[in-house]
């Protein structure tokens, strides 16, 4: 099934049209699917009439579904993720982060649709990790390279507790997620480049360095991949569904409305993240 | 008389006793020089000694400089004169080596005390032997080999403006253009490896972009200020330091408002920064 791939910016995100999502897919097509989703890292399926269950099955066509590591009581299925929302400052996902990088194996990538909208705002923000890495000098990219950085939940989760977001026992969550050590850098197992993978959400030391000198790396990524440059901003609407690399890419939502808004996540099973160095446990 | 070193901290400093510099012989000249290498800024109390006998005394470790742009005095022009009431911006309380801009930096310089405010202005020296060594293997690995540039005109315009500076910016700017050196250097006497940014004239690390040089820079600039690397000296009049300027920075607390003088003469060096 042919399907029409319309690049948003020179360095990620592509509108894709002309593709039913609810209908039968080849498996041809979903491997067109997939490698459009290495070269562009986000793809923004619009014009698309669905509903719960056609959003779960087409995410089972990439993999095993991973549930949600902290799950929401929405009375739906465990599959999804539900993120309702009317004030949002705070939540976590206004920062620059990528999908539950605090476990052994966060997801290869996430599926959003956005069900109830604001009359305004509440865009998703996308960043490229390779093109991350790639601004790196060659010296910080060789240093990077031999890192290894721990990833926790505690830090984002209790904030989100604090600030009225999440009813989670955070040390139930915390007991159950022991921080992780991914590389700073991982080689993407698909595509082999390679992509900057710390952030702001879970990224909370990195292994073997005195904490001055943690700090001010983590502290220069976490701003080094706000960059524009290595963006794209996508504008919902409640006909689109996103499908993005959780590997290579981090997003932000813009918590920029007042009003209620309804997400759904359903997230695919990733394999451990490798880098160029081996982790260290 | 022997000359006695007691140590004032574990990576930097010492208080010597048993030395006249009035009459500096070769002899204790060279035990000096030795004990430099080891506590790089040594502290000689009770020096009461006229501007030509600090010339004379400093002209054993090498020849003298006239400073770039400070003040100095009349004769001998070698010796320099810090007079101050407002220290706040000439520039001293920022962490520095001396004249880091030059292509051949200071060897070291001895400072006197001639008068002092009733409390206050201290001066604290750190190692940059110590600051390097602190360094994670990898954040040496990863330094190691890069070049940064020292620029004197920051520091000169705020000279100007605090009426520390004598000489016209414009010859000082055409005479000393913004300068390379690498940013681990390796003691030319003793082969240790020392950090050589400044924040007074350190301005960029070459071989990255600007944002990283920015992170990298503000992290050592922090990093200098540890205590551990320092040593703070308290004056008297007539108190004399004598330091290593390769391997060392200094900051001259400003909290004061009462007038200081103290006489300086800088021993030139005949070492070019190098990491090897």
């Amino acid at each position: 099934m042919d399907f029409d791939i319309q690049p948003m910016t020179a360095t990620l995100g592509a509108e894709i049209r002309g593709i039913d999502l609810t209908a039968e897919i080849d498996d041809p097509t979903i491997a067109s699917i997939r490698q459009a989703l290495l070269d562009h890292l986000v793809l923004v399926f619009r014009d698309q009439e669905m509903e719960t269950e056609h959003h779960i099955a087409f995410a089972k066509r990439f993999g095993e579904i991973k549930r949600p590591p902290v799950a929401t009581n929405h009375g739906g299925p465990p599959e999804v993720n539900v993120i309702d929302q009317d004030d949002p400052r705070g939540e976590g996902a206004d920062a620059w982060h990528a999908d539950n990088t605090y476990t052994m194996q966060p997801p290869m990538g996430s599926l959003l649709r956005v069900l109830k909208l604001p009359s305004v705002g509440g865009d998703t923000s996308f960043a490229s990790m390779y093109a991350a890495y790639d601004a790196l000098s060659p010296t910080i990219q060789n240093l990077c390279d031999q890192l290894v950085a721990v990833h926790d939940v505690t830090r984002s989760l209790s904030r989100a507790i604090d600030r009225g977001h999440s009813t989670a026992n955070l040390a139930e969550v915390t007991a159950a997620f022991p921080p992780v050590e991914h590389p700073v850098v991982i080689v993407h197992p698909e595509t082999g480049r390679r992509a900057l993978f710390v952030n702001v959400n879970s990224t909370v030391r990195i292994q073997g360095m005195p904490p001055a000198e943690s700090d001010m790396l983590l502290r220069y990524l976490f701003e080094h991949v706000k960059a524009q440059e290595f963006q794209v901003r996508v504008r919902w609407d409640t006909r689109s569904l996103v499908f993005l690399d959780n590997r290579c890419t981090q997003h932000y939502a813009v918590p920029d409305y007042r009003e209620r808004r309804v997400l759904h996540r359903v997230a695919v099973e990733g394999e451990r993240p490798v880098g160029i160095v081996k982790n260290a446990s | 008389m022997s000359v006695v070193a007691e140590p004032l901290s574990r990576h930097i400093g010492a208080e010597i006793s048993g030395v006249s510099l009035a009459d500096l012989s070769s002899e204790v000249a060279r035990e000096l020089r030795d004990l430099l290498q080891k506590y790089h800024v040594l502290f000689l109390r009770d020096q009461p000694i006229t501007p030509h006998q600090l010339a004379d005394a400093a002209r054993q470790f090498g020849p003298l400089e006239v400073h770039a742009f400070a003040r100095h005095l009349d004769d001998p022009p070698e010796v320099g004169v810090l007079d101050q009431t407002e220290p706040n911006k000439d520039g001293a309380n920022n962490w520095h080596t001396d004249s880091t801009f030059q292509p051949e930096p200071p060897f070291g310089s001895m400072l006197q005390a001639v008068q002092l405010p009733s409390v206050g202005g201290d001066t604290t020296w750190a190692s940059m032997i110590a600051a390097f060594d602190a360094l994670s293997p990898l954040m040496q690995e990863t330094l190691d080999g890069l070049t940064a540039m020292h620029d004197v005109r920051g520091p000169l315009l705020r000279a100007v403006a605090g009426g520390h500076a004598v000489q016209g910016i414009d010859d000082v700017i055409a005479e000393w253009p913004p300068r390379e050196h690498p940013v681990v250097c390796r003691h030319p006497e003793t082969g240790q490896r020392f950090l050589y940014v400044n924040s007074n004239f350190t301005t960029r690390i070459n071989e990255v972009t600007e944002a990283e040089s920015d992170a990298l820079l503000h992290f050592l600039f922090q990093h200098v200020r540890t205590p551990e690397f320092q040593v703070r000296f308290r004056w008297n009049e007539g108190s004399v330091a004598l330091w290593d300027n390769r391997c060392t920075q200094h900051y001259a607390s400003a909290d004061y408002d009462e007038r200081r003088i103290m006489h300086r003469v800088t021993i030139a060096g005949s070492w070019a920064p190098s990491a090897n």
